[in-house]
């Protein structure tokens, strides 16, 4: 059991590297990915510029470096396998990123990504239900292997404005750190702070105007990590409910679409830009039903007043997951019974 | 306020998920069904427990899908 100042020490330790890996080596990864043309188009902002993609592979090495000292620091094995969980999903998404994948390919290879938790055995037994934990030992390897393909995917399908994904995982990431901390152990939280700091710094990047795009790599790292936490932290359910958004944005996409495609495969597009670079909803039935097209079935916004919107969602999402960790909390303790 | 109906959904959404963890902690938990009065009606126990809620999840997700068609439909034709 590690003393409240060594949690406080490795914390900032590990926090700093991460930081500071990220933030200083993101220009030299834009530098080189715009001198080896590997840019897409930005098509929300006027002269649509190039943008360089993708950052997973900074976000990776910051993540990783910090991950290591940490396990000489602490020795547990959860951080092999949420590392190991992280890489595989960089992995996958990095084929993504550079050659394009049907749609089932990200889904059924994250299932891979969710295989060293169960071989290194860092889950429970027992599913946080809120009200109680359920002894669901079978039933909980099943879940093990849906959730990380499910968060990985959710991540991947909100990243479609400037910052969205970083912005949201930071958000989000404080209900997730306090619940593994409360209803997991400070270990986990240790192992979460450098996803939470690496995306921190990330972000000066990634919002808005990006000077690069995270790409699947990223995207499918972020998820994949932030799913792995909730799993070793005993707070699924919490994650989930800062997810809600974004689980709403997949949720939306995949039962309007019917089955799983990549967004590029979509023939009618959720949202259309006018000449004024203001997004407009699709009125158009077939149209999938995307978090963005709700937030715009009011009237058209900015680029940067659908990104406001977004994360304002998330911390709307964050303060029910705070409720729920005081609930949770309040039954653990036997505060509040039934 | 723009955003109210989608605070309204992911509210929605968040007391669903309450009350499918109610539903599984204090419903089905404890349910226990004697068939043949010896171990083999754990197992069936698990079995019907494990479908029950993998079918109240399915139910949830049905419902979810439902509530953000009608709302998206609602909103669209207001404006």
């Amino acid at each position: 059991m590690l003393s409240p100042l060594d949690i406080a020490l490795y914390g900032i330790i590990v926090s700093a590297i991460s930081f500071l890996i990220i933030y200083f080596m993101t220009p030299y990864l834009i530098k080189y990915l715009n001198k080896k043309g590997r840019v897409v188009v930005d098509y929300h902002k006027p002269g649509k510029p190039n943008v360089p993609r993708p950052a997973g592979p900074v976000l990776l090495i910051g993540i990783v470096m910090s991950e290591i000292l940490l396990y000489f620091l602490i020795l547990d094995a959860k951080i092999i396998s949420v590392l190991l969980t992280t890489i595989v999903a960089f992995i996958v998404g990095y084929i993504d990123d550079m050659k394009t994948m049907p749609g089932w390919f990200k889904p059924a290879a994250l299932i891979l990504a969710a295989v060293p938790i169960i071989i290194i055995g860092s889950h429970g037994n027992y599913l946080g239900l809120i009200f109680d934990n359920a002894f669901i030992p079978i039933l909980y390897i099943l879940l093990i292997l849906s959730i990380i393909p499910i968060v990985g995917n959710t991540i991947n399908s909100i990243d479609v404005f400037n910052g969205v994904a970083t912005g949201f995982i930071i958000i989000t990431m404080i209900p997730l750190l306090v619940s593994v901390t409360v209803f997991g152990n400070t270990n986990v939280l240790l192992i979460g702070l450098p996803l939470l700091f690496g995306s921190i710094a990330l972000y000066q990047y990634h919002k808005f105007p990006s000077k690069i795009f995270l790409g699947d790599s990223g995207t499918l790292l972020l998820g994949s990590m932030y799913a792995s936490l909730s799993i070793v932290g005993n707070s699924e359910i919490i994650g989930l409910i800062a997810l809600l958004p974004a689980v709403m944005n997949s949720f939306l996409f995949l039962s309007s679409v019917k089955k799983i495609v990549e967004h590029r495969e979509v023939k009618t597009r959720p949202v259309t830009i006018r000449n004024d670079f203001r997004l407009v909803a699709s009125k158009d039935k077939s149209a999938p039903a995307t978090l963005v097209r709700l937030i715009l079935a009011k009237g058209p916004l900015s680029e940067q007043e659908i990104i406001v919107r977004i994360f304002i969602l998330a911390i709307f999402s964050s303060i029910l997951a705070f409720i729920s960790i005081a609930i949770q909390y309040s039954f653990m303790v036997g505060k509040i019974s039934l | 306020m723009r955003l109210f109906g989608l605070f309204m959904l992911i509210f929605v959404m968040w007391i669903m998920i309450l009350m499918v963890s109610y539903f599984l902690i204090f419903i089905i938990g404890p349910l226990h069904i004697n068939v043949f009065y010896n171990s083999t009606d754990r197992l069936i126990s698990s079995i019907i427990k494990a479908s029950l809620a993998i079918g109240l999840v399915i139910v949830l997700i049905l419902l979810l899908g439902t509530l953000k068609t009608k709302y998206l439909q609602k909103t669209l034709k207001r404006n």
